[in-house]
């Protein structure tokens, strides 16, 4: 068995972490040049270097350098790794980012170098999540490299090499860094060495040995290359090569060698880095949800309305979230004034995405029928919206859908109205509710709207400037709401819930506990990393209620108002239960002051088989209920038995990542307070920023099941939780289209489509992505869509994820992230 | 599983092709002035573009026929499987060409299609599985056996049965033989249990079953090298010998290997090897009933492992269900098993040529396994090999050198191998840069089943049987998209904790099953409904499954998700009845499944 030890010379290049990303490019363009000149001077010496950012860095700072790379990649002496953007945080960012991650970097490969990237490589993240292996082969890679966590976090994890499994039978084979991707200086190196070896030997196969300056970039030195060269054939040592990582895989495959396989994710490193900076984790998942949304009804509009698509101005906004998904800056564990960069790129983004998607959707609704018979008379002319409306005839509002599912939700306009009605001029149920605004009645329109899938229905609203505020809410208080799904009760002393029933299971979930217990944790002995800490739990108090208060009681909704008080921090919480919701909602507004703390939501549901289930990117994985802090993507959840049922109880958010359940108890992560970029607790006297103190609003969801959380219908209720449908405030025209329609649908109701778009080509075919929501195969599901007068039929397995490509014959082709682009 | 799933009687295309002016076909066809369908509220894919549709009718139940350039689809959305919302027609097998100009409808629930090609009656005959087992069993007999052994036969003329060729043979003649044999034991072996064995269902199903048994079993005698040396098929001496493989003639006391471009190649043309061990005459009969004697035999070697393992399992089934109540026939199977695996264990693992080397493909020894092709191969052969010896040990009901053999290969890891096909299988892909579905070699799924099913149903001891329980888990990443019941069933039966039947894809699988073998050039380029899969490779898929009346033929040994075949005797070829039959028997005998009454 050839145990040779390939030599991967690499720059580790953290763009942003103890500094700002102009100094990291500065970097990048320096540790490049170096790299060039020690390719020249060594005529077998091999560099490679992940991250297609760095590289379009480059290309547009210093062409001639670019040049000089891409005639370096074409002879084999440099080769890119890593077909992703940055090396991101593989626990966060959303299956579609990953998607986006591997589409705009292989094909920049594609393009520049002629190559796609066989090798993910993310020897820095702190955790990689259990689909990794199918977001890697769906973009085109086939191996990975990885370094975290170490043997010391996770013993189980194999060593050296294993196939690493996802759920839908995807494989990658793995390679598991034991001892750091920098390895420089003769003395490192020389020891490096021999552990290689030694492991090698024990192994049976050969390794790969990481060598050069890193993390600030820098990359092999002369001196260690002088050094391994001298050492590259040593009597009675295993040979020593200059090589890749594509090298050694593809070296090792020719090995008749059975390895190890791997089926769960690799986990944990760095638990601290779910929850701080809460600022930079609500900025990703809006980014990610507005950019989705907008991009779909971008492209719908463009075919509906034969306008141009901006899928060239998404292709900037998507990479902007990639780069921001950097381990660094997502795990919030960078300096603080790196958060003000990400602000900046990440608005930008966000700009794109909501101006595209408010073209996408006026295109839209202009050319909807809404003309209304004497509705131009000039006594009738409107002259201001609010104040001078035409009082007799009501005004077209109209709703649009992102989603693959039909929703029936409600919306808000900022207007009050005394009716409403459905385009077929049903009665809409509706409800007159505080605005945020302090001039005229105060009150906004609350109506229950029903709209097809990918698709939009119009409303029209009295408009009435004179209604009044709901009275009710003068008489005896109460702390109860209701709706056909469940009914909750707030302790008119501590604020909490002592009392959640699921209507259809009967089953009481607060029982003798309270739930949605707000409390402090103490997290003053871990740096922001929270290294080699995986668990959050002494508490240093629960918040105590200062005010509780009903606040809506009306036809469509019932708000609870709560305020809690720790320390020198309050808590605002507005407990939202509308008709015909599955989730209850809670919009909180913190502002925090205690140091070195964590917030948590706690639900003590209590029961026993206790089963905890987290949403990774397109799917779901169930870990032990041992109280470690887990990351997770839109919701986690705990089922248990209890009163004799098999009932579940999930946790959703608009922001957030970290959960913990120690055993029968879920506990939402909401803030964490500790100090930016403090690395290993090494704490000179100084007046620190903390990463969560001062203002922060997020909104979570409580939904409670019968059965498994796979079955359930969690992934929908909290999909829809994060995306909030679109309303356009519409005027009198005529116009082609009807008044309500779907524009794409499918039948299966455990798939989610993540992506409608058009593709990069440029050829104006349509892109669309999906994935299996329930962990179960399904088949005879089916597309029908006016869009291409037709429709096409799928089979999908549990947790895949599946891309089409339409072209203008409505010729169908499944393809990968890669869009059918890159072959 | 705790309920049979039942089958009911369905709507079942039969179709008739007609020359344009035949007396036949209804004057209404030419006459009728075709009109475009107003095809705005179909609510489901529909194969072809709406465009393309150029004419229509309707028949009973609002059910609607658009045809078109590219074929008939029929339009029923009241239908209770959402399968059969839309049906599709196309191809060789449907109609004679696939541009249809008009058409009309019969006086039950079918169409007549008018093509460029001349007219095509599609009857849609309310049918039962059973009975689409008898008249698929029926095409095969009447068309397909040759010698009772059943594999396909070639046509002159594509979709034509009139137009067969009386001769032909199959490399897989043993493999095929053997499957179709088991269908027809597991058939007689459910008539029995169900009606008596003295219905006259139940006698002809023992005759046949008999048979197709006989004809298998003489493949292991008919060579008459008296070693255990099993033939891959033989041909009678008024049978054109193709340049295909190794012939060997019989003359009496030895066979002459005649000449062909793989003999030449192995330097054996005019090689004699002894021939004159004798064969049963019970299964001697089977070509002496024709006419032919010993001398007129030429057998075909260079036999490989699918044979082999078909072989061994026929063994078991036939010893179980026939040969309990036959003590003649059961020595005989008993005497085939010894044979063939003593033969195996003096040749290190293998099968021994006349030639002194072995058999191109019939290898289970660790020196193979060690090679770069046998590395992959090992997990499959190595449970092969141990099924061998289990069904050796069952049929004779002795262990001695068998069970030491068996305990030698588990001390060199045979049943370790067995658990790691999709590692080194999907190892080998990645190397080769392909993906995983582009490589399966879909003959394997057989083997793989009817080993490791015998394997299972044998072994005794508990944690061996586990293994290869995780064995045949590591199978089923390939099989299970197949949605076959003939893979199905065994697996149900080796795994039930793990068993999760599909009652719905069980159901479609037999009830779109055709009800002829023909084979049909079916391209899916027109379609529009089945999205293609692309392959890093550059291999093309069906995204999703087709029902099994619209791909290009259901096979064991094929990929049903092929997006284009064109190959295995392209459509000049007939096929056997046993991808049916084997799955339908088997499911009726162990109750998997049951008919239904509408």
């Amino acid at each position: 068995m050839d145990k040779t030890i390939k030599l991967i010379g690499n720059a580790h290049l953290d763009p942003i972490w103890l500094w700002r990303w102009q100094e990291g490019c500065a970097e990048v363009l320096q540790t490049f040049r170096s790299a060039l000149d020690r390719l020249k001077e060594y005529n077998d010496f091999v560099f490679t270097c992940s991250s297609a950012a760095y590289y379009k860095w480059v290309e547009e700072i210093d062409p001639q350098m670019f040049e000089e790379i891409r005639t370096m990649v074409k002879k084999g002496r440099w080769v890119p790794m890593g077909g992703w953007w940055v090396q991101p945080d593989c626990n966060m960012p959303s299956g579609e980012s990953f998607a986006r991650q591997a589409l705009y970097s292989q094909l920049y490969y594609n393009e520049k170098f002629g190559i796609t990237c066989k090798t993910g490589y993310n020897v820095d993240s702190f955790g990689h999540n259990a689909m990794l292996p199918q977001l890697l082969r769906k973009g085109g890679m086939d191996f990975y490299v990885f370094q975290r966590p170490g043997k010391h976090e996770n013993s189980e994890i194999p060593e050296n090499l294993f196939w690493w499994d996802s759920a839908d039978g995807s494989r990658v084979l793995t390679y598991h860094i034991p001892d750091g991707y920098g390895t420089n200086g003769i003395e490192a190196l020389n020891r490096r060495i021999d552990d290689t070896e030694e492991r090698a030997e024990k192994a049976g196969h050969g390794l790969m040995l990481f060598y050069g300056v890193g993390n600030h970039g820098g990359g092999p030195t002369r001196g260690d290359i002088e050094y391994l060269r001298e050492n590259l054939e040593r009597e009675g040592y295993n040979d020593l090569e200059f090589d890749s990582p594509d090298g050694y895989f593809e070296d090792i495959l020719n090995e008749l060698i059975d390895l190890p396989s791997w089926n769960d994710e690799l986990q944990h490193h760095a638990s601290g880095c779910y929850s701080a900076t809460s600022l930079v984790k609500a900025l990703n998942r809006k980014a990610e949800n507005v950019l989705a949304a907008a991009e779909k009804w971008d492209t719908l509009s463009s075919i509906i309305t034969d306008s141009k698509p901006s899928t060239k101005e998404f292709e900037k906004a998507w990479q902007k979230v990639c780069f921001n998904q950097f381990h660094d800056i997502m795990c919030g564990c960078s300096i603080m004034e790196a958060y003000e960069d990400a602000k900046e790129s990440e608005g930008y983004a966000m700009n794109i995405a909501n101006e595209s998607y408010n073209n996408a959707v006026l295109r839209i609704s202009r050319k909807i029928d809404t003309w209304l018979e004497g509705v131009s008379d000039p006594v009738f002319e409107e002259r201001h919206y609010a104040e001078f409306m035409p009082k007799q005839f009501p005004r077209p509002v109209v709703v649009f859908n992102p989603h693959s599912y039909e929703v029936e939700l409600p919306v808000r306009t900022y207007h009050p109205s005394k009716a409403v009605t459905d385009c077929d001029g049903n009665e809409v149920l509706f409800q007159n509710v505080r605005s945020s605004r302090s001039n005229d009645n105060h009150l906004d329109t609350l109506f229950m709207a029903k709209v097809p899938p990918f698709g939009y229905a119009t409303y029209w609203l009295e408009l009435d400037s004179e209604v009044k505020a709901d009275k009710e809410l003068s008489g005896e208080q109460n702390f109860f709401m209701e709706n056909e799904f469940m009914s909750v009760e707030l302790d008119s002393e501590t604020g909490y819930i002592k009392s959640l029933v699921d209507k259809k299971s009967g089953v009481e979930y607060a029982g003798d506990n309270f739930l949605a217990i707000p409390t402090v944790i103490n997290d003053d002995k871990t740096d922001t990393w929270a290294h080699m800490v995986f668990k959050f739990h002494e508490i240093k108090g629960l918040m105590e209620l200062q005010n509780i208060e009903r606040v809506e009681n009306g036809a469509l909704r019932s708000v609870i108002r709560t305020k809690h008080k720790f320390g020198d921090s309050y808590l605002t919480q507005e407990f939202i239960l509308a008709k015909g919701q599955k989730t209850l909602r809670v919009d909180c507004k913190a502002m925090w002051q205690e140091n070195f703390t964590m917030l948590k939501f706690a639900f003590p549901v209590g029961g026993d088989k206790e089963i905890s289930t987290y949403e990774i990117p397109c799917g779901f994985v169930k870990r032990p209920c041992n109280g470690e802090e887990e990351p997770a993507l839109n919701w986690a959840d705990l089922t248990v038995n209890k009163d004799g049922k098999r009932v579940g109880l999930s946790i959703m958010s608009d922001s957030k990542y970290s959960y913990d359940c120690p055993g029968a108890e879920l506990r939402l992560t909401a803030l964490r307070n500790v100090i930016f970029a403090d690395h290993y607790s090494d704490r000179p006297a100084a007046d620190f920023n903390f990463t969560d103190e001062g203002l922060n609003r997020f909104s979570y969801g409580i939904y409670l099941h019968e059965g498994e959380a796979d079955t359930s219908d969690v992934v929908k209720e909290a999909h829809l939780f994060n995306n909030n449908i679109v309303t356009v405030p519409e005027s009198y025209h005529k116009g082609e289209l009807q008044q309500k329609d779907c524009f794409l649908y499918t039948n299966l109701d455990n798939v989610v489509v993540t992506a409608l778009k058009r593709c990069e080509d440029g050829s104006g075919d349509l892109i669309v992505r999906l994935y299996e929501t329930k962990g179960i195969e399904s088949s005879r599901g089916y597309f029908m869509s006016k869009l291409f007068d037709n429709g096409f039929w799928y089979d999908i397995g549990k947790h895949e994820i599946k891309t089409f490509r339409i072209d203008r014959e409505t010729n169908v082709t499944e393809v990968n992230f890669l869009e059918g682009i890159v072959k | 599983m705790a309920e049979a799933i039942k089958l009911y009687p369905q709507l079942t295309r039969v179709i008739s092709h007609f020359k344009k002016y035949d007396i036949e076909v209804p004057k209404s066809l030419l006459e009728v002035k075709p009109q475009k369908p107003d095809l705005s509220d179909v609510k489901y894919p529909l194969p072809l573009r709406k465009k393309d549709y150029c004419c229509f009718c309707e028949t009973a139940g609002g059910v609607m026929w658009y045809g078109g350039k590219g074929g008939v689809t029929r339009y029923n959305p009241a239908s209770e499987s959402l399968t059969d919302v839309v049906m599709h027609f196309a191809a060789r097998r449907d109609l004679l060409d696939n541009n249809v100009s008009s058409i009309v409808p019969d006086d039950k629930d079918g169409v007549w299609v008018l093509t460029d090609n001349g007219a095509t009656h599609i009857d849609m005959v309310l049918m039962t599985m059973e009975e689409k087992s008898y008249r698929l069993l029926e095409e095969t007999l009447t068309y397909v056996q040759r010698h009772s052994m059943v594999s396909q036969k070639k046509l002159s003329e594509a979709g034509n049965l009139k137009s067969i060729l009386p001769y032909g043979h199959s490399d897989n003649d043993g493999s095929f033989s053997a499957a179709y044999a088991m269908g027809e034991i597991f058939r007689y072996a459910t008539l029995k249990r169900e009606l008596g064995d003295l219905a006259d269902e139940t006698i002809e199903a023992r005759r046949v079953a008999m048979r197709a048994s006989e004809a298998t079993l003489m493949l292991m005698y008919v060579s008459g090298r008296g070693d255990g040396f099993v033939a891959r098929t033989y041909l009678t001496k008024d049978e054109p010998v193709p340049d295909d493989g190794l012939f060997y003639k019989k003359n009496g006391a030895t066979a002459t290997c005649l000449n062909t471009t793989d003999a030449r190649n192995k330097k054996i043309v005019g090689l004699e090897v002894k021939a004159d061990a004798p064969i049963p005459e019970r299964l001697r009969k089977l070509y002496t009933c024709d006419g032919y004697e010993d001398t007129d035999i030429i057998y075909k070697g260079d036999t490989s492992s699918d044979e082999i393992t078909h072989q061994y399992m026929h063994l078991l089934v036939a010893h179980e269900f026939l040969g309990r109540e036959d003590p003649e026939y059961d020595e005989l199977l008993k005497t085939a098993a010894v044979n063939t695996t003593t033969h195996m264990i003096k040749n290190n693992f293998a099968l021994r040529e006349a030639h002194g080397g072995y058999t191109t493909w019939a290898k289970w020894n660790l020196e193979y396994f060690n090679t770069p092709m046998g590395w992959a191969d090992a997990c499959l052969n190595a449970g092969q090999m141990l099924m061998y010896l289990r069904v050796t040990m069952h049929l004779t009901g002795e262990k001695g050198i068998w069970q030491e053999t068996y305990d030698e290969l588990l001390e060199k890891g045979y049943a370790d191998l067995t658990v790691k096909h999709y590692d080194r299988f999907n190892q080998v892909c990645v190397q080769g840069g392909i993906d995983f579905r582009e490589d399966i070699m879909y003959g394997d799924h057989m083997l793989a089943v009817l080993s490791l099913w015998g394997l299972i149903t044998l072994e005794p001891d508990e944690a061996l049987k586990e293994k290869f329980r995780t064995a045949f888990r590591s199978w089923r990443g390939s099989l299970a998209p197949e949605f076959n019941p003939g893979y199905d069933f065994p697996y149900f039966l080796s795994d039930p904790d793990n068993a999760k039947p599909a009652p719905e894809r069980i159901r479609t699988w037999f009830y779109r099953f055709a009800v002829s073998r023909l084979a049909s050039n079916v391209s899916l380029d027109m379609r529009r409904d089945y999205p293609k899969k692309l392959f890093k490779g550059g291999y093309e898929e069906t995204s999703a499954l087709l029902p099994n009346d619209e791909r290009f033929i259901a096979k064991y040994d094929r990929n049903p998700l092929e997006y284009k075949n064109e190959d295995s005797g392209g459509v000049f070829c007939v096929e056997s009845c046993y991808p049916y039959t084997f799955a339908y028997w088997l499911g009726r005998y162990f109750r998997f499944i049951e008919e239904g009454k509408n």
